[in-house]
């Protein structure tokens, strides 16, 4: 079933003088419950796509319609509604709030996404979530005191925690080595898939798509193979 | 709220830093806020502690009360006019006691007793202050202008004009010394400003500002007072805005994991009325002690209600402050933050 679909998207930014077009017209459905990877050179489109997608930057033309609603015609609000309730986010950096420690950060995720669970109820999903990843046993630690890895699986389980219908993640194994990558995305499979979360991620890294279940590749601001 | 108070804890130097500044401020407000109120009071306490009414003066006395002379058919008509009217005068002089020292003092008679004190003829009533200077109940104090001498007969709290003590004194007593028939001015209490033929009126604040001094005096220390309330916003605006800078990338994130704005805002107000509350009620507590120990000859006069009204204004001016600078949080954009990499 589509999921969400985007429609001649394009996109160009003004240098000066000269109008970029970093995204010439893509067309794209994400089914339910798949995990899909945008792949391509630097400087492709696929984190402008990727962005777009999310709500988080403005499209010029085109549509992205989730659940049938066209997300380029909607106000503000009511994005960051979607963004708080349906979406969930890993970046290439874990970007955890800095004061907050490990259970907090998730407990906070839970009320952004408006979550109606009593407080006790929870701290039992944010530890059930942290079980999932393994890190149950760090929940009052301060991201200071997180190694990459640990923080990258901290962000996933923030990404995860309110039940999300698509995850977008951007270059989320970048910061990490090679050990650290293969766990997050065996992770990020494991998770999405059980949760029957569907997921747009964008990599460059071609050992990573061992765990996805379409590839699409980009150039120059158009999709080459795969949508 | 949470949050706000999570990242005052995690971050304590940077809030202590803004708290100790915004502390200072207010507390060196407060003290200049005491001092021109103990001035105020030491120039005019006699006049700021009468009821809200209208000074009559001389028209020809271009504004100035001791070359103002109402004639006795226009104050009888007043006094008759008005139950509880007054005539009054003040002049700056002096007694001497039985040492033949000199205490510089502001006479002051009326002829009505319901709004001053009831003082016989060769009585003198005195401000508190002259206990201090050896006066006591009973003394014999002379003045070279009047034949007889005065006797003390008591002391008034709290009662100075133009920085001297004032003696209350009977107004034949008055007359004699300055060879005077007529009255300065007529006090009518109440809010009836009415028009009097050859008379100017003045509210009891136009009155303080014909005292010669008070209002160059009260002026600068008002201003000076002011200057630093509006000191203390801008510092409240810099640091928030410095602190929002450093911040735009946790903002981003947040915004874009869906944290609507308005809560950011409300993070940064509920910081700006801790840090307020913190500094305000360790300046309020020292300006109070302050008060309570403050030098004897010192004027200084810090009473609660301008003390609340100074917090209170504190608290509007910090929120006005933190709040321009928040503007930017409505700005920032979620995938600036992203793109900015770890925070």
């Amino acid at each position: 079933m589509n999921l969400f679909k985007i429609d001649n998207l394009t996109k160009s930014f003004q240098n000066g003088e000269v109008e970029e077009q970093v995204l010439r017209g893509i067309d794209l459905t994400l089914n339910e419950g798949e995990v899909t990877a945008l792949v391509g050179a630097s400087g492709s489109g696929k984190s402008t796509l990727l962005t777009i997608a999310a709500g988080l930057q403005p499209a010029s033309n085109g549509e992205v319609v989730f659940k049938g609603k066209n997300l380029t015609t909607m106000k503000q609000d009511q994005v960051r509604k979607i963004r708080a309730e349906q979406f969930g986010f890993i970046f290439q950096a874990s970007h955890l709030v800095p004061f907050l420690n490990v259970e907090e950060q998730l407990m906070l995720m839970l009320d952004v996404a408006g979550s109606k669970m009593k407080k006790q109820e929870k701290k039992q999903e944010v530890e059930r979530i942290l079980k999932l990843v393994g890190m149950d046993h760090r929940k009052d630690a301060y991201p200071s005191s997180l190694s990459g890895g640990e923080k990258q699986r901290i962000a996933i389980s923030r990404a995860i925690i309110h039940k999300p219908t698509i995850v977008f993640a951007d270059e989320p194994t970048a910061s990490l080595d090679s050990k650290r990558s293969i766990e997050v995305m065996q992770l990020i499979q494991d998770l999405t898939r059980s949760l029957n979360i569907t997921t747009l991620l964008v990599t460059h890294e071609e050992e990573m798509l061992q765990y996805v279940d379409k590839i699409i590749t980009m150039k120059d601001g158009l999709i080459q193979k795969g949508a | 709220m949470k949050m706000a108070w999570k990242e005052i804890i995690k971050n304590k130097s940077r809030f202590i830093i803004l708290g100790s500044i915004v502390f200072l401020v207010s507390f060196l407000t407060l003290i200049i806020s005491g001092l021109s109120n103990g001035l105020s009071q030491d120039n005019a306490a006699l006049i700021k502690d009468m009821p809200e009414g209208t000074f009559y003066m001389n028209e020809d006395a271009d504004e100035t009360y001791n070359l103002s002379k109402i004639d006795q058919d226009t104050e009888d008509k007043l006094i008759k006019d008005h139950d509880d009217a007054t005539a009054l005068s003040i002049q700056m002089g002096f007694v001497d006691d039985a040492n033949d020292k000199q205490l510089g003092v502001a006479f002051v008679t009326a002829t009505n007793p319901g709004l001053f004190p009831e003082v016989a003829d060769g009585e003198i009533l005195l401000d508190e202050s002259l206990k201090d200077k050896g006066v006591e109940v009973g003394d014999k104090l002379t003045n070279n202008q009047l034949s007889k001498d005065f006797t003390v007969k008591g002391f008034v709290e709290q009662q100075k004009f133009s920085h001297s003590p004032v003696a209350f004194i009977n107004p034949t007593n008055y007359q004699e010394m300055y060879r005077v028939e007529d009255m300065q001015m007529v006090f009518v209490p109440g809010k009836d400003e009415s028009a009097v033929n050859g008379l100017q009126a003045f509210s009891n604040k136009d009155f303080l500002n014909t005292i010669p001094s008070y209002s160059a005096e009260q002026l600068s220390l008002n201003m000076i007072v002011w200057f630093l309330v509006v000191i203390s916003g801008m510092l409240f605006g810099i640091f928030f805005y410095m602190m929002n800078v450093q911040k735009i990338g946790l903002y981003g994130i947040l915004k874009a994991i869906g944290v609507k704005t308005s809560k950011l805002f409300q993070m940064m107000w509920t910081q700006m009325v801790v840090i307020t509350a913190v500094a305000l009620a360790l300046s309020v507590g020292l300006s109070q002690l302050f008060a309570a120990v403050a030098p004897e000859g010192m004027p200084f006069h810090l009473p609660l209600a301008t003390t609340g009204q100074l917090a209170v204004v504190f608290v509007i001016i910090g929120f006005i402050g933190a709040t321009l600078s928040g503007i930017q949080i409505k700005k920032i954009q979620p995938l600036q933050a992203i793109q900015q990499g770890e925070m």
